[in-house]
């Protein structure tokens, strides 16, 4: 049998309101258990922790970089050296040494274009190193900064592997004379960390500071996710590119003028 | 006859008792060293800190890292501050500093300074580059900042 069409739309009005309204009552009773119990967390959470200076890192944030490889001069590396200070890494690495941040230079085979660049952790949205991970140890923060937590890491390295590039280093000696807001020590993995102790003071990157520094203003950090952030005016602006794009990362470091 | 070793028994057992007490062994056994701390009141009471400072520092390390909260109560960095001997200005560099001394009293091993700087944060020292804590220069610069040695000027820049 067809179901009858040709009854007015008043009389099957009401007991339509009537469920939609019971849907509405359901939906509204459920979101509240649900809820609720998620708020109270939060709330709980927050106190907590009183007299904290932040409230920790937030995922409306994504920090982000942007390097525009045009005004990043060939043989300076005074980001490097801002990072190695800042860092307490050792001040002449060796070859197994760790490196945050390193200057590599780029040329186009065919044109002979020339790059000079900066390279490290670039902070992916979608992170190898994160997957790999058999401890949870690398892990990516609400504000898109990957870390590695060291308290757990077992030095296995499958993080150095996954990396496409090449950001992670593995620390063989034992450390001394650390800085006390980074700890570091041998048989585990370290990469920049974007000066995460910095920005959570809400100052900016050591390798962004040093190169302003050196006159050259090649790096900028900022908020990726707030649209009237210079990083992200620029990244609207100006073509700008990923590194490995084709592996779908969405780093938060990105390039402009390759 | 009987009284006589009835009472020696009494006397002996007397004598154990006494022996045992808290008072007459304290002082055979070593106490750890525990040095005083530089100011101000811990975050909690001193008996609550010697049985619980491990799950403060692990429950807010935690928070701290992941989360990224900073500066909340428990911080291993203030510890370090305030604890720090004035001779080493370390908590672990010799043993007889805050952390070492009891730790190695209740012969538990502690990690921590594997990765952790073990001395407050610096100021900027005109010694900067140079000075590691166990060399000559960090003896030097100890002295000087004990003023045993007039310090040398600070190189303008």
């Amino acid at each position: 049998m067809k179901p009858e069409t040709s009854t007015p739309r008043s009389a099957d009005q009401a007991p339509k309101t009537e469920r939609r309204g019971f849907l509405g009552v359901a939906a509204a009773g459920l979101a509240g258990i649900l809820l609720a119990p998620g708020v109270r967390l939060i709330e709980v959470a927050q106190a907590a922790s009183p007299g904290t200076d932040s409230a920790g890192a937030s995922a409306k944030v994504r920090w982000g970089m942007l390097i525009d490889t045009n005004q990043c001069k060939p043989g300076c590396t005074a980001c490097v050296t801002g990072c190695r200070t800042e860092n307490g890494l050792p001040e002449n690495p060796g070859p197994t040494d760790t490196q945050y941040i390193r200057k590599i230079e780029i040329k186009d085979v065919k044109s002979g274009r020339q790059h000079s660049l900066p390279m490290m952790c670039q902070h992916c949205a979608e992170p190898p190193c994160v997957d790999v991970c058999p401890t949870g140890a690398s892990f990516k923060r609400a504000d898109g900064i990957v870390l590695v937590d060291k308290h757990i890491c077992i030095g296995c390295r499958y993080c150095m592997m996954a990396c496409p590039y090449k950001a992670r280093s593995f620390v063989h000696e034992p450390v001394s004379n650390q800085k006390p807001d980074v700890p570091r020590g041998m048989g585990t993995v370290e990469s920049c960390t974007m000066c995460v102790h910095k920005v959570d003071k809400g100052e900016s990157p050591a390798c962004m500071t040093a190169c302003a520094a050196a006159g050259f203003n090649a790096i900028v950090f900022g908020d990726l996710n707030d649209p009237d952030s210079d990083i992200s005016k620029r990244v609207a602006q100006y073509a700008t590119r990923q590194l490995r794009e084709d592996l779908h990362l969405d780093t938060g470091v990105r390039y402009q003028g390759l | 006859m009987k009284h006589p070793l009835l009472l020696l028994l009494g006397l002996l057992i007397g004598g154990a008792v006494q022996a045992a007490d808290p008072p007459a062994s304290a002082s055979r056994v070593p106490q750890p060293v525990v040095e005083p701390a530089r100011s101000g009141q811990c975050v909690e009471p001193p008996e609550l800190m010697r049985r619980n400072h491990m799950d403060y520092l692990k429950h807010q390390r935690d928070d701290t890292m992941r989360e990224g909260v900073r500066g909340a109560k428990y911080s291993l960095k203030a510890c370090i501050s305030c604890h720090a001997s004035q001779t080493t200005n370390s908590v672990a560099a010799a043993k007889t500093n805050f952390c070492i001394s009891c730790h190695s009293f209740a012969a538990v091993k502690v990690d921590c300074f594997e990765c952790h700087a073990t001395q407050p944060t610096q100021n900027a020292s005109s010694f900067y580059p140079l000075v590691h804590p166990s060399g000559v220069t960090a003896e030097l610069s100890r002295q000087v900042r004990q003023q045993t040695v007039p310090a040398p000027a600070p190189t303008p820049n």
